[in-house]
């Protein structure tokens, strides 16, 4: 077992246990906070996997922008009780069920022939530079770049709609 | 990491995808399930890296959708938090169940 | 091209008329007038005149059936425009605001009549649904606006997070993300591209409101403001469509034998159960909402049969559609009352109205020389051209039956029971529109041929 081996498995552990610490926790600042620890988790697998900027991306957007905004409004709204009741139990397993068979089917169309036995090349170890992905970004991703825009003023003109009294 | 399997990548990506519709199903906290959501989203993001780095190295589309997807995830929750705040300013409450004006 | 700068040029041009004039008809003026613009400009783009030359690079393809659909899309919301531009007041003081946001979901429906690349449909479905979600809860006082908002936003997030997921699969067996590599090559079903399959097709059937995926669509339609649900139940319900035919011709075209069954049982459950429900519906508001879900199992028709007479069907069902449905809910929003007991007795007071709005429902129930009859017929024949779906037809056929009865209701509540007067104010413009309409759906429905006949000779010179 070599230091990326131990390290992709720890990083997954902690990935997969805080976002199960999500999910269960009863107190919204908690859940939050279980959550940024899974993008720190996540962001170690794209370092890994040689992403360097969408790793740095992932943290500055969703652990220091949306999370810091997920936090600002439960600790404003003061909604970090712990009284929220539990919906059904039979409906809970109900979800675990559904969702353990989904689980299975999609492992499995993973597990096919084409992605098995697969390991990483690692040749051209500077491909998710932030050098590379500008040039990419501004000639063969430059539509999609500009549209999103439409999008980002679409959603602010209506946030403001919406939270203005 | 070059002794790392794909399947392993994409069993945790796809644990974490489930994990995020559990809580959605699951929790009556609104921001809760917007961290569901945001889960869910993410779980994506890895499988796309993933699939990216093993299988088609010497391109970067799934990098680029990963990027969409975290700039779209973002502006989803500007909007989301600006409708809960909304609704909490009318209602005192962020609970699903107690948002039942409209019945079957 | 065209269609998508323009409409999104004209998007910041209405938030600012919001900031430099408080005058609500001036907004109103530039929204029509720009709208009308953006119409004329599309159907120039048809006839060979790209304004923008731009490179693409293989993310969007435009053809003559996305172009279409944008004319058909553009023109019916210039019509609602002119109806029920007036109601959009009532709903809060951002109208300039709203008439933006409209605008941008023009131009994420011009992106889904175009993409050839997943992740601009991605975009696209994003740029159509985030307005939405705001007009959705535009009336801030109300709070079935507002859960409607959190409803429509909470299953919109979770059906965009299943059809990525889709898309990962499809990005992983095929290692793109344009439509014609996914399609070249793809002569079976790998578990991968299966798996995909499936995700993409619960997907789109959540964003179509299709069953078992239908059950936020009332209570958003019915939570929403009217005059929103009309927008939102018609051009954006067919835009959904176009993307979903769009997806599944070019990724799944050749592989369309091994997934037919399942769309086939998607389209009858969904007629099934919305015409049974819209049956048991005490509100003409809710009872529409349902007949959308009806409707779009007969918009799933084309799907199912995949030929080149489902397509041309599809443009018409989306005009017939759009114009009977806008037309009626331009008459529900002149009401207080929305339940059934509402309409009773409107033919005595308002003729124009009772008379327009019985055209307008006999065209949604499917009764010759109706627009709507036709586009039925035309996804029945489509069926069976196909030959595989039989069963299907006849499903169609029944429900196409009980659908009578719902929208019989109305009219009979109109010209055959009294009720206490209601005040209803309406200029005499509004009528003359309501009637160029019905003129239209009833021309549409004699001479079906004329509207794609006309399109396909002045394009195919």
């Amino acid at each position: 077992m070599d230091i990326s081996q131990v390290l992709f498995y720890a990083l997954s552990a902690m990935a997969l246990g805080s976002a199960i610490m999500v999910v269960i926790s009863r107190n919204p600042v908690h859940s939050v906070l279980w959550l940024i620890i899974t993008f720190f988790a996540i962001s170690g697998h794209y370092i890994l996997m040689n992403a360097q900027f969408l790793g740095i991306v992932n943290l500055i957007v969703y652990a220091g922008a949306i999370m810091v905004l997920f936090l600002f409004v439960i600790m404003l709204m003061n909604l970090n009780a712990e009284t929220e009741p539990q919906k059904n139990k039979w409906l809970k397993l109900a979800g675990v069920v559904a969702g353990g068979c989904l689980l299975l089917v999609l492992v499995a169309a993973l597990k096919q022939a084409e992605v098995k036995g697969k390991v990483a090349m690692l040749e051209t170890g500077d491909i998710g530079l932030i050098r590379n992905l500008g040039k990419a970004l501004f000639t063969d991703f430059v539509v999609p770049f500009e549209i999103s825009s439409i999008l980002f003023l679409s959603a602010m003109v209506g946030a403001v709609v919406i939270g203005k009294k | 990491m070059s002794s790392i399997p794909l399947t392993h990548i994409l069993f945790v990506s796809t644990a974490l995808f489930f994990i995020g519709v559990y809580g959605l199903f699951t929790r009556r906290n609104l921001i809760t399930m917007l961290m569901a959501i945001e889960l869910m989203l993410n779980s994506v993001n890895i499988n796309f890296v993933a699939f990216n780095k093993y299988l088609y190295p010497h391109t970067l589309n799934g990098v680029f959708f990963s990027l969409f997807i975290i700039t779209v995830a973002a502006a989803e929750a500007a909007v989301a938090i600006a409708i809960i705040i909304n609704l909490y300013r009318n209602h005192r409450s962020i609970d699903v169940e107690d948002a039942q004006e409209m019945k079957y | 091209m065209n269609a998508i700068v323009i409409s999104a040029v004209l998007g910041v041009v209405m938030m600012f008329c919001g900031v430099f004039t408080n005058s609500k008809p001036a907004v109103r003026f530039v929204a029509i007038i720009g709208l009308l613009g953006l119409l004329i400009a599309n159907v120039l783009d048809m006839g060979g005149y790209h304004f923008f030359n731009v490179n693409v690079n293989g993310m969007l393809a435009f053809d003559i059936f996305g172009l279409l659909f944008n004319t058909i899309a553009f023109a019916a919301t210039w019509i609602y425009f002119l109806l029920s531009g007036r109601d959009m007041e009532r709903v809060g003081v951002n109208l300039a605001e709203y008439f933006a946001l409209i605008f941008f979901v023009l131009c994420g429906i011009a992106i889904v009549s175009a993409f050839n690349s997943l992740l601009m449909l991605f975009l696209g479905i994003e740029i159509i649904s985030i307005p939405l979600y705001i007009l959705t809860g535009s009336d801030k006082r109300n709070l079935k606006s507002n859960e409607a908002a959190l409803k429509y936003f909470l299953m919109g997030a979770f059906s965009t997070g299943i059809m990525l997921m889709g898309i990962t699969l499809l990005y992983g067996a095929k290692g793109s993300f344009n439509m014609e590599v996914i399609r070249s090559g793809t002569t079976t079903l790998t578990p991968m591209l299966a798996a995909g399959l499936l995700l993409l097709l619960f997907a789109m059937s959540f964003k179509v409101s299709a069953v078992p995926f239908h059950f936020w669509t009332p209570d958003a339609y019915d939570g929403a403001p009217t005059v929103f649900t009309s927008f939102m139940a018609t051009i954006v319900k067919v835009a959904g469509f176009i993307a979903f035919i769009r997806l599944f011709e070019g990724c799944f075209g050749e592989v369309h034998k091994q997934w037919q069954l399942l769309a086939a049982i998607i389209t009858a459950a969904t007629l099934f159960i919305g015409n049974i429900t819209a049956v048991f519906q005490q509100s003409v508001k809710r009872m529409l909402s349902y007949s959308s879900i009806a409707q779009a199992g007969f918009m799933l028709f084309a799907l199912v049969a995949m030929n080149e007479t489902a397509k041309e069907g599809l443009i018409f069902y989306a005009a017939a559609y759009s114009l009977a449905t806008i037309g009626i809910f331009a008459v529900l929003l002149k009401m207080k009352d929305y339940t059934f007991e509402g309409f009773n007795g409107l033919a005595k007071r308002q003729p124009v109205l009772a008379a327009t709005n019985t055209i307008f429902l006999l065209s949604l129930a499917g009764i010759p020389a109706t627009a709507g009859f036709w586009a039925k017929f035309y996804m029945l024949s489509a069926a069976i051209n196909n030959g595989n779906v039989m069963w299907l037809v006849i499903v169609g056929v029944l429900c196409a039956a009980v659908s009578v009865y719902y929208y019989f209701r109305v009219i009979q509540a109109m010209y055959f029971k009294d009720g206490e007067p209601q005040e209803i104010e309406t200029s005499r413009g509004f009528k003359g529109l309501l009637i160029v309409i019905a003129a239209v759906v009833v021309l549409l429905g004699i001479f079906p041929h004329w509207l794609i006949n006309q399109l396909y000779s002045f394009f195919y010179l």
